[in-house]
C-alpha cells in the first residue's frame, strides 16, 4: 500500500471515528429539534456534564469505591453518564422547556442559552478551570492492520455510536412509542387529537437526547481537554452538523457528521488544529446560503 | 435631565480608582446593550454577533494607532465604519434566515471572527496580544465622561429613532415582516440598516476598550461576550430603551457586589437570564411597570 | 386597473393557479370566488406579490408587476389584508395603524434622528380607527381585540397606505351577522371613494350584495365571470358548488 493511500485510508478512518462522536452530540440536538422546533443551545453542556459525570465515575467510584477494573470503570462511567445525561435532559425540560411551550420561538431559545451559561459556570465554580486528565484504558491498546493505527477506543467509539443509532432507529420505526414520537414531530396537533399526549413524548425526546449527549460526553472525555467549556468546543461542530445535514433529520445528521469529521480529520492532518472550527463555520454559512435546509431537503413552507 | 447630572456627579461620589473602573466598564455595557437592543428588540432579529463587532472595533483603532500612527479619533472612526460593514455582510444572512437559523448563523460569525483574531497573527499578535495601549484621554475619571457622554448621545439619538416613523418601521418588521411587506416595508433594507448601526455602535465601545484595559487579547471577544450583552438586554427589558441601560447597570454592577461568590459574573448572567426569560420576559422594566399598576390601584 | 393575462403557478408538481385571465374594472368591487382549494389565495398572493407567477403577465395601470416585489407594489397603490390575520400584536391599535403611513412618510431621515419627528399621520390614524369603529381604543394592544375587531383593524391599517387597488382575502371569515353588514357597509363605502376593491371570498352573501362583477374559479382554472345574477344561474359554477351555498340561495 502507497504511503499516500495509506495516509487517506488512515485519516479517513479516524474521521469517521471523530464523525461519530460528533454525531453522538448533534443526533440529541436534531432530535429536539425535531420533536419540539427549537435547539437547545445547552446541549453542549450536557455534553460536558455527561464527561465530568464519567471522569469521576471511572476515576472515583469504579476503581477506589467499588473496585472495578480499568477497562470496567471506564464501561460503567459510560452507562452512568448516560443516565445523568437523562437526568438533566428530564430537570431542564420540566424547568425551561415545559412552561414555555407555548408562545414565540424567541424565549425558549434565549432561555437555554441561559441555562447554558449558568451550567458552564457552574461546572467552573464547582470543578475550577484546570483541564482535568480523562485517560480511558482503551487509549492505550492500539490495533494495526497493514499501515493503519486504530486504538480500541475509537473501535469502542463507533460501536458504541452504531449500536446508538441502531437502538435509535428500532426505537423509531417499531416501538409504538417511536412511531407516536414520529407523529407529534410531524404534527403536533393532529397527534394530540389522536390521543398521544404530547407533552410526555416531548418530554421522553428530550430525555432521549440528553442521554445521547451524556454517553457523548464520557466518550469525548479522553478526547476533549476537559474543562467546564469542553461542550462549548464541540457545540460550534455540532450546530454544523445539525444544520448540514437538516434540522431534524436523522439521516441527514449523521451523514454531515460523518463528513465534518473527515474534513476535520483532514484538516488537522495539513493546516493544523487552530483553524479547524474556522474551516466548519464556514463550511456552516456557505451551507446556510446555499442551502439552508440542510443536505437532504426538509418539509414547511410559510403558509400566508 | 436628571439622570444626566446624577451620571456626571457619580465619579465624584466613587472615588476609588477601581469603582471608577468599574464605572467606565459600565458605561461601555450600556453602549454595547443598547446597540443590541436596536436589532434584537425593536427589529427582532436574533443576532448573537455582537462580540465579533466590538472586537472589530477594538482591533482596528488599536492597530491604526499603534501601528499606523493614526489620531485616535479617526481611527475609531475608521473602526466604526468597519464594524458598520462587517454588520451589513451578517445582515445579508439575517435577510434569508429567520429565529434560530440567524441565532445560528450570527453565532457562526462571531466565532469565525474571533478565530481570526487569534490566527491572523502577522496583524493582530493572535494571542500574545497587543500591549502598552494608551487610551484617548488620561484618566479613569476623563475616560468615564467621555464614554459615558457617548453613551448618553447614542441614547438620545436612539430614542428619537425609535419614537418615530423608523421605529415603527422597526417594530413592524420584528412583529411581521410579510405584512409589514403588504405595508411597503422593504425588510432587506431596514434589517441592514438596523444591523449596521448596532454593529458600528458595538465596535465604538470596542474602541475604547483597550486602552481601558491597556492590553488587547483576542479572549475578550469571544462569544461569550455575546451572550452577556444579550443578557442584559433581556433583563433590562427588551425593546425599551430604558431596559437595556438598567440591565447593563445592573449586570455590571451586581456581581461585584456579590464578590463573595468568587468569579461567578457569568454565572449571575445566566441564572438572570434563565429566570427573566422564563417568569418576567419583559425584564425589569415588565417588573416595574407591574408594580408601579399594583401601586396606583 | 388591474390585468392578468394567463397567469400560472405551481408548486411542486401542484398546480394552483393555471392560465387564468382576469380584468378588473376601475373604482367597481370585485369579487373572486370558488370552492375550497379553487386556488384564490393563490392568485391574490401573485397579485399582490407575495408569489411570483411561473408564467404569465400582470399589469396594473399601465405597469407591468412580473418581477416587482410585492413591498414596492404598495407605493403603486396596491394593498391587501390577509385570509389569516397578520396583525402586529404586541403593539398598539394606533401603532398598528401608523406603521401602515410607512410609505408616506416623507420626512428627511436627519429629522427623525435630530428632531425627534414622530411622523404627521396621528390624526388621520385616529380617522381610520374610527372609519372601521375602533374609535376610542388607540392604545389598546391588537392582540387583545376579539376576532372581528381584529380584522377590521387589519382593514384600517392596509388603508393608511391610501391604496387605489384594495385586495381583501376572505375578510367574512370568522365575522358574526352584525360585523358582516359593517363590513359591506365598509366595502361600498371605499368604493364610493374611488377605490377599487377586489375580495377573494367564499361567503355568497357578501358577493351577491355588493360585488358588480364575480370571477369564479375551480381547481387552479377559470370557470365563469360576469354580473352576480349570471353566475348564480351559471350551471358549471352551481355544480362546482353542489351542495354549497348556491343551491341555499336558489
Amino acid at each position: 500500500m502507497s504511503d499516500l493511500a495509506a495516509l487517506v485510508v488512515q485519516q479517513t478512518l479516524n474521521g469517521v471515528y471523530l464523525g461519530c462522536l460528533y454525531v453522538m452530540v448533534a443526533l440529541g440536538l436534531t432530535l429536539i429539534y425535531g420533536v419540539l422546533n427549537q435547539i437547545n443551545f445547552a446541549h453542549a453542556d450536557f455534553v460536558t456534564v455527561g464527561a465530568f459525570a464519567a471522569f469521576f465515575t471511572a476515576t472515583r467510584l469504579a476503581t477506589r469505591v467499588l473496585g472495578l477494573p480499568e477497562a470496567g470503570g471506564y464501561l460503567l462511567s459510560l452507562v452512568v453518564a448516560l443516565g445523568v445525561g437523562a437526568l438533566l435532559g428530564l430537570a431542564v425540560n420540566a424547568a425551561v422547556f415545559a412552561p414555555l411551550r407555548r408562545g414565540d420561538e424567541l424565549r425558549p431559545l434565549i432561555a437555554t442559552i441561559g441555562v447554558s451559561v449558568l451550567l458552564e459556570n457552574f461546572q467552573l465554580w464547582l470543578f475550577g478551570p484546570i483541564p482535568y486528565q480523562f485517560d480511558s484504558p482503551f487509549s492505550r491498546e492500539t490495533i494495526r492492520i497493514g499501515r493503519i493505527f486504530f486504538t480500541l477506543q475509537s473501535v469502542l467509539v463507533v460501536a458504541v455510536s452504531a449500536a446508538s443509532i441502531a437502538a435509535l432507529y428500532a426505537f423509531m420505526r417499531f416501538t409504538f412509542l417511536g412511531k407516536a414520537l414520529r407523529a407529534v414531530a410531524q404534527d403536533r396537533e393532529t397527534a394530540g387529537l389522536m390521543g398521544i399526549n404530547p407533552n410526555l413524548l416531548i418530554g421522553l425526546t428530550i430525555v432521549i437526547a440528553s442521554a445521547l449527549a451524556g454517553v457523548a460526553g464520557a466518550l469525548l472525555g479522553p478526547v476533549l481537554v476537559l474543562t467546564p467549556f469542553a461542550g462549548a468546543t464541540v457545540v460550534v461542530k455540532a450546530f454544523a452538523i445539525v444544520i448540514i445535514g437538516g434540522f431534524g433529520n436523522v439521516q441527514g445528521t449523521i451523514l454531515a457528521g460523518i463528513l465534518v469529521g473527515v474534513i476535520e480529520a483532514f484538516t488537522v492532518q495539513y493546516l493544523g488544529s487552530g483553524l479547524i472550527d474556522l474551516v466548519v463555520f464556514v463550511l456552516l454559512l456557505a451551507m446556510l446560503v446555499v442551502r439552508p435546509t440542510g443536505l437532504i431537503a426538509e418539509r414547511k413552507e410559510e403558509n400566508v | 435631565m436628571i439622570a444626566i447630572l446624577a451620571v456626571a456627579a457619580l465619579p465624584w461620589l466613587i472615588t476609588t480608582p477601581y469603582w471608577r473602573g468599574i464605572l467606565v466598564v459600565c458605561a461601555m455595557n450600556v453602549l454595547l446593550a443598547l446597540s443590541l437592543n436596536l436589532v434584537l428588540g425593536y427589529t427582532g432579529q436574533l443576532n448573537l454577533g455582537q462580540s465579533a463587532f466590538f472586537g472589530i472595533g477594538a482591533y482596528v483603532s488599536t492597530i491604526l494607532v499603534k501601528t499606523y500612527g493614526w489620531n485616535f479619533w479617526l481611527a475609531a472612526a475608521a473602526a466604526v465604519g468597519a464594524a458598520g460593514l462587517l454588520g451589513l455582510a451578517l445582515a445579508a444572512f439575517a435577510v434569508r434566515l429567520r429565529g434560530h437559523y440567524l441565532a445560528i448563523a450570527s453565532l457562526g460569525f462571531a466565532v469565525i471572527t474571533y478565530q481570526v483574531l487569534i490566527n491572523w497573527e502577522k496583524v493582530t499578535e493572535g494571542v500574545r496580544g497587543i500591549y502598552g495601549i494608551v487610551p484617548p484621554v488620561r484618566g479613569t475619571l476623563a475616560l468615564f465622561y467621555v464614554v459615558a457622554g457617548i453613551a448618553v448621545v447614542v441614547y438620545v439619538l436612539m430614542d428619537n429613532l425609535v419614537r418615530s416613523p423608523v421605529g415603527d418601521t422597526l417594530r413592524s418588521v420584528r412583529e411581521d415582516e410579510i405584512s409589514a411587506a403588504s405595508l411597503g416595508v422593504n425588510a432587506a433594507v431596514w434589517k441592514a440598516f438596523a444591523f449596521g448601526i448596532c454593529a458600528g455602535i458595538a465596535g465604538l465601545a470596542g474602541c475604547f476598550y483597550p486602552g481601558f484595559v491597556g492590553t488587547l487579547v483576542p479572549d475578550a471577544f469571544n462569544i461569550v461576550e455575546s451572550f452577556t450583552m444579550m443578557a442584559m438586554v433581556i433583563v433590562g427589558g427588551m425593546g425599551t430603551m430604558i431596559g437595556p441601560v438598567i440591565g447593563a447597570i445592573v449586570l455590571t454592577f451586581l456581581p461585584e457586589l456579590l464578590r463573595g461568590f468568587g468569579e461567578s459574573r457569568l454565572m449571575i448572567y445566566g441564572l438572570a437570564l434563565t429566570l427573566v426569560v422564563l417568569f418576567m420576559p419583559g425584564g425589569m422594566v415588565q417588573a416595574w411597570l407591574a408594580v408601579k399598576a399594583r401601586w396606583s390601584s | 386597473m388591474i390585468r392578468a393575462q394567463g397567469l400560472s403557478k405551481s408548486f411542486g408538481g401542484v398546480r394552483a393557479v393555471q392560465d387564468i385571465s382576469l380584468s378588473v374594472p376601475e373604482k367597481s368591487i370585485f369579487a373572486l370566488i370558488g370552492p375550497n382549494g379553487a386556488g384564490k389565495s393563490t392568485l391574490l398572493n401573485l397579485l399582490s406579490g407575495v408569489y411570483q407567477p411561473d408564467s404569465g403577465d400582470l399589469v396594473f395601470e399601465n405597469k407591468k408587476l412580473n418581477g416587482v416585489p410585492a413591498y414596492a407594489r404598495v407605493r403603486l397603490g396596491i394593498a391587501r389584508t390577509f385570509q389569516k390575520i397578520r396583525l402586529f400584536k404586541q403593539l398598539t391599535l394606533l401603532e398598528n395603524v401608523r406603521a401602515g403611513f410607512h410609505i408616506h412618510q416623507d420626512a428627511p431621515f436627519w429629522e427623525y434622528l435630530l428632531r425627534g419627528n414622530t411622523g404627521r399621520f396621528h390624526k388621520e390614524a385616529l380617522e381610520l380607527l374610527a372609519f372601521v369603529g375602533l374609535a376610542g381604543r388607540a392604545h389598546e394592544r391588537a392582540g387583545a381585540l376579539p376576532y372581528g375587531q381584529q380584522r377590521m383593524l387589519e382593514i384600517a391599517r392596509a388603508l393608511a397606505t391610501r391604496p387605489r387597488l384594495f385586495m381583501l382575502d376572505e375578510p367574512a371569515a370568522g365575522l358574526n351577522a352584525a360585523e358582516m353588514e359593517f363590513l359591506l357597509g365598509l366595502l361600498e363605502q371605499m368604493r364610493s371613494r374611488g377605490i377599487t376593491v377586489l375580495v377573494v371570498e367564499h361567503n355568497m352573501d357578501l358577493v351577491m350584495n355588493v360585488a358588480q362583477r364575480v370571477f369564479v374559479m375551480d381547481h387552479g382554472v377559470a370557470l365563469f365571470e360576469g354580473a352576480p345574477r349570471e353566475v348564480q344561474a351559471n350551471p358549471a359554477v352551481i355544480s362546482a358548488y353542489l351542495g354549497g351555498e348556491f343551491a341555499a340561495q336558489g
